[in-house]
C-alpha cells in the first residue's frame, strides 16, 4: 500500500508540491505521506534545496557594464528635463550669437546702402557732391570714377552745372598717386573734359606714408586736405552731398 | 478629468515597467548568462511593452505579459543571431572547455556553480526552471508565457531539476582528501 502511494507520487507531482501548485486537499495529503516516509522526505528536501540554490544563484545577477550611463538619463524624469533644457539653452544661445553675427554684417551692408543713397538727401545741395574712396580695391576705385563720370556727364547733358570732388584716403589714395595709379590717363581725360571735377588727397594718409619712407607723388592738380575726415565734415557743413564707394 | 486619469495611469504604468526591470533582467540573465545581452533584451522588452501598452487589458497580468514579451525578444534574438535546428534542444556551453582556471575557481563558489549548471541545461528546460524558481510563476502562467501546454511545462521542469542535480554533483569541487594539507613544522 505504502509503495503504491510512493509510486503514485511521481517526480512531477513532488515538483508541483515544492512549487506550491497543488490544491489544499492534495497538499495536506502529500504532507501526511511525507511525514511517514523518510525517502520521500529526502526527495522533497533535495528538490527544495535545488530551488533555493537557483534562487540564490540569481539573487544578484552581475550588472551590465553601462548600467550607470543608463540610469543617468533613464532614472529620474527631472534629469531628462534638465538635460533637455541644457540642450535648449545651448541651442538658443548659439542661435542668438549666430543672429548677432549675421546681424552685424548685414548692418554694415545697410549702412553702406544708406550712405550710397544719401546723395538723394533732401537737405543736401544736389549740385555739390563728394565721392569718398578709402579702399585700394580696384573695383572701388573704378566705381568712384564711374560715379563721378556719370554725374558729370548727366549734368552736362542737362546743362545743370555740378561740382564733384573725389576724396581719397587710406588705400584709396592709390587712385591719385602719380606713377602707380591705374587710372591716371582716365583721370587726366576726365579733368580735361569736366573742369568742375576736383581731386583731394587726405593729408593724414600722406604723412603716414611718408613717415614710413614711401615716396608719394600725386597726380597734377590734386589738392591736399589736412585729413579726409576734416574735408568731409567741412563739405557737409557747406551742404555737400556724400557718397562712399 | 478623463485625461488626467489617463495620464496618471500611463505614469503608473511606466513606473511599474521600471520596477519590473530588475526582475526581467534577472530572468534574462539566467537564460543567457550574458550581462550585456540581458540588458539589451530587457530594454527591448520594455520598449515593446511601452509601444503595445494598449494590448494589456488586465493589469493584474502585467508580469506574465512582460515575461511573454521577454520570451519573444529572446527568440527574436536567436532568429537574428544564430542558426540552429531546435531552440529547445540546444545545449550551449557544452562545447566550451570547462577546465580553465576561471572555471576551477568558479566551481568552489556555490553561486557560480549553480549558474554554470543552469547554463548547461537545455534552453527549454532552463526557461521553465528560472520562471518557476526565480519569479514564482504558477505552471499555468509559465505555460502561457512560453506558449507551451501545461504538461510540457511540468515534464520540462522535472527533467530540468533532475539534470541540475546531476550537473551540480559533476561540478562539485574535488574532495578534500585529494588536497594535501599544509603541515605546521614548528
Amino acid at each position: 500500500m505504502k509503495q503504491e502511494q510512493e509510486q503514485a507520487l511521481s517526480d512531477e507531482f513532488l515538483n508541483a508540491f515544492v512549487d506550491d501548485q497543488l490544491d489544499p486537499a492534495e497538499k495536506s495529503r502529500t504532507i501526511e505521506l511525507i511525514e511517514q516516509d523518510e525517502s520521500l522526505k529526502a526527495r522533497v528536501c533535495e528538490l527544495r534545496g535545488l530551488k533555493e540554490k537557483v534562487q540564490l544563484a540569481y539573487l544578484q545577477p552581475p550588472l551590465p557594464v553601462h548600467a550607470t550611463e543608463k540610469s543617468w538619463l533613464g532614472g529620474a524624469p527631472y534629469r531628462q528635463a534638465l538635460a533637455a533644457s541644457l540642450l535648449l539653452a545651448l541651442g538658443s544661445l548659439s542661435g542668438w550669437f549666430a543672429h548677432n553675427w549675421t546681424g552685424y554684417t548685414s548692418d554694415r551692408e545697410i549702412m553702406r546702402l544708406l550712405q550710397a543713397v544719401q546723395r538723394n538727401d533732401l537737405g543736401a545741395d544736389p549740385r555739390k557732391l563728394m565721392i569718398h574712396v578709402g579702399n585700394a580695391n580696384p573695383v572701388r576705385l573704378s566705381t568712384a570714377l564711374d560715379e563721378a563720370e556719370n554725374l558729370l556727364a548727366g549734368s552736362k547733358r542737362a546743362n545743370r552745372p555740378i561740382r564733384v570732388e573725389i576724396i581719397a584716403n587710406g588705400g584709396g589714395l592709390e587712385l591719385l598717386r602719380a606713377g602707380s595709379s591705374p587710372y591716371a590717363q582716365r583721370i587726366a581725360a576726365m579733368r580735361e573734359k569736366y573742369p568742375n571735377l576736383e581731386l583731394t588727397a587726405c593729408g593724414q594718409t600722406l604723412r603716414n606714408l611718408r613717415a614710413r619712407g614711401v615716396d608719394v607723388r600725386l597726380l597734377p592738380n590734386t589738392e591736399i586736405a589736412p585729413s579726409a575726415v576734416d574735408e568731409i565734415t567741412r563739405r557737409l557743413k557747406q551742404g555737400w552731398g556724400y557718397i562712399k564707394v | 478629468m478623463k485625461i488626467i486619469s489617463l495620464i496618471c495611469r500611463s505614469h503608473e504604468f511606466r513606473k511599474q515597467l521600471e520596477q519590473s526591470r530588475s526582475k526581467l533582467y534577472r530572468v534574462a540573465y539566467s537564460w543567457c548568462h550574458d550581462a550585456a545581452l540581458s540588458d539589451d533584451l530587457v530594454q527591448e522588452t520594455l520598449s515593446k511593452a511601452l509601444k503595445s501598452a494598449g494590448q494589456l487589458r488586465d493589469h493584474e497580468q502585467l508580469n506574465s505579459w512582460l515575461f511573454r514579451i521577454l520570451n519573444n525578444c529572446w527568440h527574436d534574438h536567436f532568429r537574428g543571431h544564430m542558426e540552429m535546428e531546435d531552440i529547445d534542444e540546444i545545449e550551449d556551453h557544452r562545447c566550451v572547455n570547462p577546465y580553465t582556471p576561471e572555471d576551477a575557481h568558479a566551481r568552489n563558489q556555490i553561486v557560480n556553480r549553480v549558474r554554470s549548471a543552469v547554463s548547461l541545461l537545455p534552453l527549454g528546460q532552463r526557461q521553465v526552471l528560472t520562471l518557476v524558481d526565480l519569479e514564482e510563476f504558477s505552471y499555468a502562467e509559465v505555460a502561457d508565457i512560453l506558449g507551451l501546454p501545461a504538461g510540457t511545462v511540468m515534464s520540462r521542469l522535472c527533467r530540468a531539476r533532475r539534470t541540475l542535480k546531476d550537473l551540480l554533483q559533476e561540478l562539485a569541487p574535488p574532495q578534500s582528501a585529494q588536497v594535501t594539507p599544509l603541515r605546521r613544522v614548528k
